[in-house]
């Protein structure tokens, strides 16, 4: 009975497909969406593909999945994943629908899903990885994921136990997930710009698992990210198998060692969270049997995802389009480190108030106090504009945070912000858009786009007519 | 100076809790923190400070911070009793209580200060937008609007009948116009007691708050009180009283 319920679920999922290729929608989601309503144990019964690698953590599986994916595909496989859905349950039956046949044949020898960490318990009893990267797990939505303790102990619960891990050593809180799984471990090596003490307002983990008491760090890149060790007993983070040392942002490369040898590998952004992201994706490369010299060659041809990140130049001006996503206080805080440490003068549009939730709802701000607003008092940031509903939670939120009230503009939607750009020679404008807001952040980013052209257009106009 | 005692910060530390204290730091200059660690002996113990705050932590944390009070009960009941300020938010108000129960039917036994326990379901995250009234206990019977965020595993029961050895009457802390109390079937939310004031809501509830902010303040003894940032905190506030009382607001998420 179950298997008829699946076939007839695979069936009308395929017409849906066929349905929303005819209508031209996009709704990449909705026939797992539909198979999983028909038979919900659809994920039990799909065929998969012989090997499954899976990326979950709160931050980078996107763009490890991405990296991942790439490199596969240029080595010739046919990747099955769900790079176009959703990363939850339904998604990953989305992408099944996909690569199976009528006949519920999978049509492909490998898969790299990106699996949304708190959706491990209705996706991992059907779905086994033989290779599983946790990038890291940080404080991300409250009220989805409440703190990152319980999403450690969901993946340790839920991941099966023939799954190889492939973990961020200097991650004491994701490194630590199912101890019993054959597991290796990936960290960076000391680096320029290292601390030994967190700056940040999230420290998720701040005492020693066995005593209790404070840890310490050899080196400290970020929040709880960092070689720690416990100064009153013997425990300290695990040993990397696979070391990222020798990072060179000049020429923007990092080497990767581990017990067999060294590859160097081509940086894709200065990043810290970058740089890591490369590292465990050569880690989990390597782990699947990969040479060093061939992933090299892999990396040489990578390219950043647009959607997360983009510059664009027009005259003396540049304008740096940045997903910051809203209500996670640990990725903004991120954007917002990276924005503190480039080089001269910036105005940014923050349009981080959640969409979603200012409907019916609306948003828990907690975020806003656990997110180092802080790294945006900097004598070089001219002007912060704020907009959308929440406006005025950000205002206090950066007075708080010791910006001046003057360097603050105000935009009631997101489409008069650009209105609100002082535009000064050399200027750098950061437009920060959540994932609520990814169609708002491409529209204010063309309007500002347009303002930079126009201006750089009038410039060069006067420039030739001078000549 | 007043005294203000955080207890345990390093685990106690979520959602931005500690940005409360932070805001009354940055509110006056007559504060002076004190930070309590896990493996220090409390400062409570051979002192009296004027207000001991305690934020949200992680369940686990939550086994950590009752096993570290636990020999201090005696002591946390002579200040409770003598009057002295505290303030509780979040999770943290469960360490004070009888127990807590957890869905796979497990149980961690708190402090036993209050006939309070929590029933926890790790799979059923509550989350909810919070206005309520706070009573200033002044002669003129004045309240202040409140509001906040929920966001918990666990719903909070008053037990009655339950032998406590409180020399008064337990009360709660807000009346509830919209979201929940204790738990969804109640409006009270919160404890209150004597100066103990213990509550679910979370987060910079002293930043979202500036006119409770205040009365705190005064009633911990400040004599210049001018909030941090007064102008655009009450702007906030009063943008978000507006909201939360719009009929059509979801209140649950």
């Amino acid at each position: 009975m179950s298997k008829i319920r699946f076939f007839i679920a695979l069936w009308v999922s395929k017409l849906a497909i066929i349905a929303l290729k005819i209508t031209k929608h996009a709704g990449t989601n909705f026939p797992g969406i539909v198979a999983l309503k028909i038979c919900p144990m659809f994920l039990k019964y799909a065929k998969k593909p012989e090997k499954i690698i899976a990326v979950t953590g709160t931050n980078g599986k996107t763009t490890v999945s991405n990296m991942l994916l790439d490199i596969l595909t240029l080595d010739g496989y046919n990747v099955l994943n769900n790079k176009a859905g959703s990363n939850i349950n339904t998604g990953i039956a989305a992408s099944l629908i996909y690569g199976m046949t009528v006949f519920g044949k999978c049509k492909h020898r490998i898969g790299v899903f990106e699996i949304d960490e708190r959706s491990a318990l209705r996706i991992f009893p059907y779905l086994k990885p033989d290779y599983m990267l946790i990038t890291n797990l940080s404080r991300d939505s409250i009220m989805r994921n409440a703190h990152p303790e319980y999403i450690a102990n969901l993946l340790s619960l839920y991941i099966p136990n023939s799954t190889k891990l492939i973990l961020n050593a200097d991650d004491l809180i994701s490194s630590a997930v199912a101890p019993e799984n054959d597991r290796v471990y990936f960290g960076i090596d000391k680096m320029k710009g290292d601390l030994n003490k967190c700056i940040n307002l999230i420290n998720d983990i701040q005492i020693c698992p066995v005593c209790n008491h404070k840890l310490e760090y050899e080196y400290l890149r970020y929040n709880h990210i960092g070689k720690a060790y416990c100064p009153s007993c013997d425990f300290k983070a695990p040993e990397y198998d696979f070391t990222g040392f020798n990072v060179d942002l000049d020429k923007m490369f990092i080497d990767v060692k581990d017990k067999d040898g060294i590859g160097s590998y081509k940086l894709l952004n200065e990043s810290v969270f970058n740089i890591y992201n490369v590292v465990s994706a050569v880690a989990v490369l390597r782990t699947m049997g990969y040479s060093h010299d061939k992933i090299e060659k892999f990396f040489r041809k990578l390219e950043i995802v647009e959607s997360r990140f983009e510059e664009t130049k027009y005259g003396s001006r540049t304008l740096y389009k940045l997903l910051a996503k809203e209500k996670n206080a640990f990725a903004t805080t991120r954007v917002f480190d990276y924005i503190s440490t480039m080089e001269g003068d910036k105005e940014i549009i923050l349009m981080n108030s959640c969409q979603g939730d200012m409907h019916h709802w609306s948003e828990n701000t907690c975020w806003l106090y656990d997110c180092d607003f802080e790294f945006l008092n900097q004598d070089n940031i001219k002007n912060i504009i704020l907009c959308g509903p929440r406006r005025f939670d950000h205002r206090l939120r950066l007075l708080l945070a010791g910006v001046p009230e003057e360097k603050l503009s105000f935009a009631e939607k997101e489409v008069e912000a650009p209105s609100k750009l002082k535009l000064f020679e050399n200027d750098n404008i950061y437009v920060l858009y959540g994932t609520d807001s990814l169609n708002l952040g491409n529209k204010v980013s063309a309007m500002v786009r347009k303002l930079l052209k126009d201006k750089a257009d009038k410039f060069e106009k006067r420039g030739t007519s001078r000549d | 100076m007043i005294k203000v005692e955080i207890l345990f910060p390093e685990i106690c530390n979520l959602y931005g809790d500690l940005q409360n204290i932070d805001y009354l730091k940055k509110s006056s200059d007559e504060i002076e923190i004190v930070e309590d660690n896990l493996v220090d002996e409390p400062y409570f113990l051979n002192n009296v400070p004027d207000l001991i705050y305690m934020g949200t932590l992680t369940e686990k944390s939550q086994n950590f911070a009752i096993e570290k009070l636990r020999p201090y009960r005696k002591r946390l009941m002579e200040l409770i009793e003598s009057g002295v300020h505290f303030l509780i938010t979040g999770n943290a108000l469960e360490i004070f209580g009888t127990e807590i129960i957890d869905d796979n039917l497990t149980k961690e036994e708190g402090l036993e200060i209050f006939p309070f326990m929590a029933k926890r379901n790790m799979m059923n995250r509550f989350n909810s937008l919070y206005l309520g009234d706070f009573d200033t206990d002044d002669l003129n019977n004045t309240k202040i609007k409140i509001v906040g965020y929920k966001s918990q595993f666990t719903q909070g029961y008053f037990l009655k009948n339950y032998n406590t050895n409180l020399s008064g009457d337990l009360g709660y802390m807000f009346d509830t116009e919209r979201g929940t109390g204790l738990n969804p079937e109640i409006m009270e939310e919160g404890l209150r007691y004597k100066n103990f004031m213990g509550t679910y809501l979370l987060g910079p509830f002293l930043i979202l708050n500036p006119p409770f902010t205040k009365w705190l303040l005064k009633k911990l003894g400040c004599e210049n009180i001018a909030l941090a940032f007064e102008e655009a905190a009450l702007k906030a506030y009063n943008i978000r009283v507006a909201e939360y009382s719009e009929p059509d607001r979801g209140f649950t998420y």
